[in-house]
C-alpha cells in the first residue's frame, strides 16, 4: 500500500484517538489550506540565513513545518520556538540527526541551510530519501560536487531550488529580461560582482569540544576534513577557510551573480571556455565570444558599479546596458528601457518569491527558476574561475565534458575527498 | 662476459622509463619533507592536501602509511584520490586487508571515487561479507565503478542481500546503470535496472528504477 500523507494523517489519528470536534481550519474551510494539500516541511541546519528562508516558508499558507535537525542545540531551540510561536502550539520536533527528518515519510520537502560543506551531500541524501529540496547556496564545494548534485536530483526526479533567490527578485529579473529579449541589442559583456578571493588554510586554536547534545562537532564537520573544535567556526566564522568554503569564496556571491549572468547571456546550458585572473578580477569568455567579467563589489564599495548595493550585475549589449543590485534598483543606458515601468524595488536578499516558486513546483513537478541544471552550470563557472585564479594563469574549459582542456593540474582541483563515513 | 649489445634493449627501456616519469614537482618535494619530519598535525594535514594537487607516484608510500592514522587518514586519502598514477590505486587496494572501521570505509570510498576497476574483486568480497562492516560502502563503490563485473555483484546483493543492503545496492545500481548506458552497455544497464525493480518494494525507489528503465527502451 502506498504510504501517503493522507494515509499518515489517518493512521496517526487512529493511533491517538480521533478528536470529537474537527476544527474548520483542519479541513481548510476557514480560508486555510487543508492538511492534505499542505506541503509538510522539515529543515536541516538553520542559522541566521536559514531563518530568513524559514520565515518565508512559514508565511505560506500551504506549508506545515514539523521538524528541525541541527547539530547545535541553541539553533534547534531557536527554530522550535519560532515555529511553535507561528502555529501557536508545541508540535515542532527537534533533533541533531538529519536522518530523523529524512526518514519521516510524511515530510515532503526540506530546507537545507547548513554551511557550504554540507549543502550538496545533504541535498543528495535528501533526494535519495524522496524529498524535494530548497538548498542555500553555494550548493557545492567543487566542480565534481556540482555535477553529482545535479545528476542525483535528476535521477531521483526531485524538485530542487538553489537559494539563489535573485532569479525571483524583480529588479534582477527585469535586468535579465532586458538582456534576453534583445532590448540591449546583441549582448557582448556581462559582469558579476564577487567578494574578495581568499583561501585560508589556517586552523584556529583548539578549544574544549562541547558535548554532542550541545554541539555535535563530528556532524558539523560532516564531509569536511577533521580539525580541532573552535567556537568561531560554529558561530559562522567558517567562511574563508579552504576546507569549509569552496571556490576561494568566489561562489559565495558568484552563485548569485554569475548565475544571473549565465541567465542574461542565455548561457544556462553552457559555461565559458576560458578563464584568466588579473588580480581579483577574472575575465572569461564563452564560445560565442560573449565575455563574462567577475569583479569585486560590495561591502567596501569596490569596483565601478553604478547601482549601489551588494551582488551587483551588469549586462551590456551593442545597443544599451542595464545594471542591478541588492538595493532593488536598476540603472539603464536609456530611459526608453524603462518604458512600461521600472521594477518594484525589492531587497535582493528577500527569498519570498523564490520560496513560492519552489512550493508551486513541488505541487506541479515543474522545474523552478534555480533548478539543479542551471545551478550545476552556474556553480561550475564559479569553481572553474576560482581554479584559474588559484593557478594564476589562463585555463581553457570544455563546457561539454565540464573539464579543463589538456590541463591535468587544473583538473586535479575539480574534486575533494569526503571524510570517511560521510558519503552520499 | 656479457656483450654490451645484449644490454642495449634493457638500457633503452630504462631510458624510456626515465623519460616517461616526470620529476617530482617542488611542491610535492616540500610536502613530502613535511610528512617525513616531526611537523605538527596541521602541517602534515596540509601537506597531504598539497600532494593531492601536486604529488605524483613519489608521494604514494608516504600517504599510504597514514591510512590508519587517526586525524590524518582522511587527509592521506585526499592525497591519494588526487594522484592519478596507478600507484595510488595499488596502495589503496593493498591497504584493504589491514584496515577496519572508518579507515576501511574511507579507502573503499576512495577506490569508488577513483573508479578503480582493479579493485572490483576486493570490493565484491567486501560487499558480500557482513563481518567487515563496510558492505554498504563497497556496494556504493561498485556502483561508481560500474563495470559489468561490478554490476553482477550488485545484482547478487539485490537478490540475496539483507533488506538494508538491498536498498544500498538499488541506489548504487541506479548510478551504475547511468554509467553503463553512457558507455554504450545498454543491455547490462537494463539487466541491472530489472534486478532493482524485482528486488525493491513498490515505492519511490522502484519508481525511479522503472522510469530509468523506460528511458532505455
Amino acid at each position: 500500500m502506498k504510504f501517503t500523507r493522507r494515509h499518515f494523517l489517518k493512521t496517526a489519528a487512529v493511533a491517538v484517538g480521533l478528536p470529537t470536534f474537527i476544527p474548520a481550519s483542519a479541513l481548510g474551510r476557514d480560508g486555510t489550506v487543508a492538511p492534505s494539500n499542505r506541503i509538510v516541511l522539515g529543515a536541516i541546519g538553520i542559522g541566521p540565513r536559514g531563518r530568513e528562508d524559514l520565515k518565508a516558508f512559514l508565511g505560506q499558507p500551504d506549508v506545515q513545518f514539523v521538524m528541525i535537525a541541527d547539530v547545535q542545540e541553541t539553533r534547534r531551540e531557536v527554530v522550535r520556538v519560532m515555529v511553535n510561536r507561528q502555529y501557536n502550539n508545541q508540535d515542532c520536533l527537534k533533533t541533531r540527526d538529519m536522518y530523523e527528518v529524512l526518514g519521516r515519510p510524511d515530510i515532503d520537502a526540506v530546507l537545507i541551510a547548513t554551511g557550504d560543506r554540507w549543502h550538496a551531500l545533504a541535498s543528495m541524501i535528501a533526494a535519495k530519501a524522496g524529498k524535494d529540496i530548497y538548498c542555500e547556496k553555494p550548493c557545492s564545494m567543487t566542480i565534481r560536487e556540482s555535477q553529482e548534485l545535479a545528476d542525483t536530483i535528476n535521477r531521483y526526479g526531485r524538485v530542487f531550488q538553489a537559494g539563489t533567490q535573485r532569479r525571483n527578485v524583480d529588479n534582477f529579473k527585469f535586468a535579465a529580461g532586458l538582456a534576453r529579449s534583445g532590448k540591449l541589442g546583441k549582448i557582448h559583456t556581462v559582469h558579476a560582482g564577487i567578494l574578495t578571493l581568499q583561501e585560508s588554510h589556517l586552523w584556529l586554536p583548539a578549544e574544549p569540544e562541547p558535548t554532542r547534545d550541545v554541539v555535535d562537532w563530528d556532524r558539523w564537520l560532516g564531509p569536511a576534513p577533521w580539525r580541532p573544535f573552535n567556537k568561531d567556526y560554529i558561530n559562522g566564522r567558517w567562511r574563508g577557510y579552504f576546507d569549509f568554503h569552496g571556490g576561494a569564496a568566489l561562489p559565495e556571491w558568484g552563485a548569485h551573480t554569475v548565475d544571473l549572468c549565465q541567465w542574461a547571456a542565455s548561457a544556462d546550458g553552457t559555461t565559458p571556455v576560458e578563464f584568466e585572473a588579473e588580480g581579483q578580477t577574472i575575465h572569461s569568455r564563452y564560445a560565442n565570444g560573449v565575455k563574462l567579467t567577475m569583479r569585486l563589489s560590495g561591502f567596501k564599495g569596490e569596483g565601478n558599479w553604478v547601482v549601489p548595493g551588494t551582488c551587483p550585475v551588469r549586462f551590456e549589449g551593442d545597443e544599451g546596458w542595464v545594471e542591478a543590485a541588492d538595493t532593488g534598483k536598476v540603472a539603464v543606458s536609456s530611459p526608453k528601457l524603462l518604458e512600461g515601468g521600472a521594477p518594484n524595488p525589492m531587497a535582493g536578499t528577500d527569498p519570498t518569491k523564490h520560496v513560492r516558486d519552489f512550493l508551486d513546483c513541488v505541487k506541479s513537478r515543474a522545474k523552478p527558476a534555480a533548478n539543479a541544471d542551471v545551478t550545476r552550470r552556474g556553480h561550475i563557472v564559479s569553481h572553474a574561475a576560482s581554479i584559474g585564479w588559484r593557478l594564476g594563469r589562463k585555463v581553457q574549459f570544455d563546457p561539454v565534458t565540464e573539464s579543463f582542456v589538456n590541463d591535468a593540474e587544473a583538473n586535479r582541483m575539480c574534486s575533494r575527498a569526503r571524510r570517511a563515513s560521510w558519503h552520499a | 662476459m656479457i656483450a654490451f649489445r645484449t644490454l642495449i634493449p634493457a638500457v633503452l627501456v630504462l631510458a624510456l622509463a626515465g623519460c616517461a616519469t616526470l620529476p617530482p614537482s617542488p611542491k610535492s618535494t616540500t610536502a613530502l619533507t613535511v610528512l617525513g619530519s616531526s611537523a605538527d598535525l596541521h602541517a602534515k594535514a596540509r601537506a597531504c592536501q598539497e600532494l593531492g594537487f601536486y604529488g605524483g607516484p613519489e608521494a604514494v608510500p608516504a600517504l599510504a602509511a597514514l591510512l590508519d592514522k587517526e586525524y590524518l587518514a582522511d587527509y592521506a586519502r585526499s592525497g591519494l584520490e588526487g594522484i592519478k598514477d596507478a600507484a595510488a590505486g595499488d596502495a589503496l587496494r593493498r591497504a584493504l586487508p589491514g584496515l577496519s572501521g572508518r579507515y576501511l570505509s574511507g579507502v573503499v570510498n576512495s577506490l569508488g571515487v577513483r573508479r578503480d576497476v582493479a579493485a572490483v574483486p576486493a570490493l565484491q568480497v567486501l560487499a558480500l561479507d557482513s563481518k567487515r562492516g563496510v558492505a554498504d560502502e563497497a556496494v556504493a563503490s561498485l556502483g561508481m565503478i560500474a563495470t559489468r563485473d561490478a554490476a553482477q555483484t550488485l545484482q547478487q546483493v539485490l537478490t540475496g542481500g539483507s533488506a538494508e543492503l538491498k536498498t544500498a545496492a538499488a541506489h548504487a545500481s541506479l548510478v551504475a546503470a547511468t554509467t553503463l548506458t553512457q558507455a554504450g552497455q545498454r543491455d547490462a544497464a537494463r539487466e541491472l535496472l530489472a534486478a532493482v525493480i524485482r528486488a525493491t518494494p513498490v515505492g519511490a525507489l522502484r519508481k525511479v528504477a522503472e522510469s530509468q528503465a523506460a528511458a532505455l527502451q
